[in-house]
């Protein structure tokens, strides 16, 4: 993507005076353009769904005088699930924003490269209970760091960039995709149901603990990516630039890293691995964005807007039936992926 | 061309693959007991897991190994790329959807399968070569699998939900789509015979002139061949191929992709030894597989699917880790 010349954009983003603040015009633009749907999107999913909710109705219930059914509907069946899925959106988008950016890589997301199965495996560890009784979140987290452990050391002969990165971690992927497998099928079938949503990505199987556990996540890890927003936006230079600039690209991309495996395994303990997202909105938000940025904003803004929109049409389409939100978005996202695969200039390193 | 000093060990090794198959399972019969049927004699209820349960299987596996064995070694052949595999590029996908399609339409997995899973292979192979077409895709080996495993994954969520859509499809496709080659009878065998033959002629056809496609087209035209003829076969084998054993086990994964590594490793590139070796060494791999998914979790029963992928990701890791990928 980094078709601009590095100086340009190096140039807009310094900052003048010590205490200056650049507030980029663009940027600020989108992202409030974005905000705005992601509103829009969510008051449509808080009305939609097997009870249509008038708009009257809703905005009752919003401000604290709705009828008791719609009191229900709205807060404790709707917008539970519509926290879940903004911030699962949000924070798996602002994870693969991160991966990219330090792989240097568009393929290279949480859950192409096999981190989200990983992850997945785990958290499916503790709930069938093989002997590993700790919270869903926990083991979601060790399973996401073991599987970018062995993603990146594995990628040490010969880079992160390029595709062999990406087939290494579709390999781990695999390999976790299987030992899911093995567990379920081992378990007595309650148990194996209880964890099957875990398997497809579904915002039906959340608890209360992973998803407060995702929102501090959260709050804690997009100031922490903002703070790295400059670091990571120099480590698309060539990498003696970046160290002349004054910068350790090794200990960027590490806290880099940290952050892409903490948002992704909360995430993946809430919803399960979710196709594709972490590849889509990042992917989105770089086209509405100024080239050569790092829109980790925007990214996640957009995320939680894919996320919920997701949910929604999976919800309606086959009323009453319920496509798990993991399914919607793969569908929508593996023509894009294929698209980017088979064009005649592919060139996914950034 | 059996001049490979690994032929006949690999032979030996299926036959102690499929004995271990015979005698060991998920059952409470004694050793002993499978022994004495196998010596002619035996309870009833020996001879019954013996015979009726556990050969027809050990019979599957053979045919299901044996064809995506050849189907991988084939299409690797074809697109000069060591990680072509059915299984990766989509072609088992293919087929996989293909029948669950038709089994919302109404068939049921025990009729008319095989044919619809070719048709669906078919397509897979089709869309698998017109990537190949694509500039760029078809010289990197490792594009190319990655466009396959993208298609492989969207022909899987569009199969899962089909099974959202149709209960009785769901019911029907669950088992299957993970890959067993448990439960089946005779008769699903015998469907897939007359296409299995047919692939044979069609490879023992088009085995030499492979050979010299590999030495580039110019070399195989000038060698007397017509390429476009040789690669049409080979892609019509490989679909019969993968569809009857996508019909038979489901969509396995990486067999296609572990078998003809090792026998390249064994025998050399030349792809009439490659194909030698797939004959023992594919079937070999799922009968292992299987005994194994009957024997891990005991007395229930894992998907083979998922003991290939454990097998064969590794595999693939290997095969990525070294610094150049050799093309075929």
């Amino acid at each position: 993507m980094s078709t601009t010349p590095a100086r340009t954009y190096w140039h807009l983003q310094a900052q003048q005076r010590q205490f200056s603040l650049l507030i980029e015009k663009r940027a600020l633009i989108v992202n409030l353009l974005l905000a705005a749907l992601l509103v829009f999107c969510s008051l449509a999913s808080l009305a939609f769904g097997t009870l249509t909710i008038p708009l009257s109705g809703l905005m009752q219930t919003l401000l604290g005088n709705g009828s008791g059914m719609h009191d229900f509907v709205v807060t404790e069946l709707r917008w539970p699930r519509l926290l879940a899925g903004g911030l699962t959106g949000a924070a798996l988008a602002l994870a693969g924003c991160l991966m990219q950016t330090l792989a240097r890589n568009r393929l290279a997301t949480p859950g192409i490269i096999g981190i989200d199965n990983a992850a997945t495996a785990f958290a499916v560890a503790s709930v069938v209970g093989t002997g590993i009784s700790i919270a869903p979140p926990a083991m979601a987290l060790t399973g996401a760091a073991i599987a970018t452990a062995l993603a990146f050391g594995l990628s040490g002969a010969t880079g992160t960039r390029g595709y062999r990165f990406i087939i290494a971690g579709l390999a781990i992927g695999a390999i976790s995709g299987a030992i899911t497998q093995v567990m379920l099928s081992s378990v007595a079938l309650d148990d194996a149901n209880a964890a099957y949503p875990w398997t497809v990505g579904s915002l039906n199987a959340r608890t209360d603990g992973s998803v407060q556990a995702l929102a501090a996540g959260l709050a804690l890890g997009y100031p922490l990516a903002l703070a790295l927003k400059r670091a990571l936006v120099t480590l698309q230079l060539p990498e003696p630039v970046t160290i002349s600039l004054g910068i350790h690209p090794g200990r960027v991309r590490l806290a880099g890293l940290v952050l892409s495996i903490l948002l992704t395994g909360l995430a993946v303990a809430v919803a399960g691995p979710i196709g594709l997202v972490a590849l889509l909105a990042p992917e989105m938000a770089r086209t509405l964005s100024r080239p050569g940025t790092v829109p980790l904003t925007a990214a996640a803004l957009t995320g939680a807007i894919l996320m919920v929109i997701s949910d929604l049409a999976g919800r309606l389409i086959l009323a009453p039936l319920e496509i798990p939100v993991g399914i919607v978005t793969a569908l929508a996202g593996s023509p894009y992926l294929l698209w980017i695969l088979l064009r005649k200039s592919s060139d996914i390193n950034q | 061309m059996k001049s490979t000093p690994y032929y006949w060990p690999a032979w030996i090794l299926l036959g102690l693959v499929g004995l271990t198959s015979l005698l060991f399972g998920a059952g409470t019969l004694e050793l002993r007991q499978a022994f004495a049927v196998l010596a002619g004699q035996g309870t009833e209820e020996a001879r019954f897991i013996v015979l009726e349960l556990r050969l027809p299987r050990l019979a599957i596996g053979l045919v299901t190994g044996l064809a995506l064995g050849v189907a991988g070694a084939l299409l690797q052949t074809l697109t000069r790329n060591p990680l072509a595999e059915p299984g990766l590029l989509g072609v088992s996908a293919g087929s996989a959807f293909a029948v669950s399609l038709a089994i919302l339409a109404g068939a049921s997995t025990a009729t008319l399968t095989t044919l619809v899973s070719q048709a669906g292979a078919l397509a897979g192979c089709g869309l698998v070569i017109l990537a190949t077409r694509i500039q760029g895709v078809g010289q990197d080996p490792v594009r190319l699998v990655l466009a396959g495993a993208t298609l492989s994954a969207l022909l899987m969520s569009l199969t899962s939900l089909i099974m959202l859509i149709d209960q009785r499809a769901a019911d029907e496709i669950r088992f299957w789509i993970t890959g067993s080659i448990a439960g089946k009878n005779w008769e699903q065998l015998t469907t897939t015979l007359p296409t299995l033959v047919i692939s044979g002629f069609i490879v023992i056809a088009v085995a030499k002139p492979l050979a010299s496609l590999a030495l580039g087209e110019r070399v195989a035209r000038g060698l007397g061949h017509r390429p476009g003829l040789v690669q049409l076969g080979v892609v019509i084998a490989v679909a019969l191929l993968t569809g009857s054993a996508t019909a038979l086990a489901g969509p396995l994964m990486f067999v296609g992709l572990v078998v003809p590594f090792v026998a390249r490793a064994l025998g050399g590139a030349d792809i009439r030894k490659t194909l030698w070796l797939c004959l023992p060494l594919g079937p070999a791999m799922i009968i292992a597989a299987d005994t194994l998914s009957r024997l891990l979790v005991a007395p229930s029963e894992m998907p083979l699917g998922v003991i290939t992928a454990l097998l064969g990701a590794p595999v693939l890791l290997v095969i990525i880790r070294t610094r150049r990928i050799p093309t075929l």
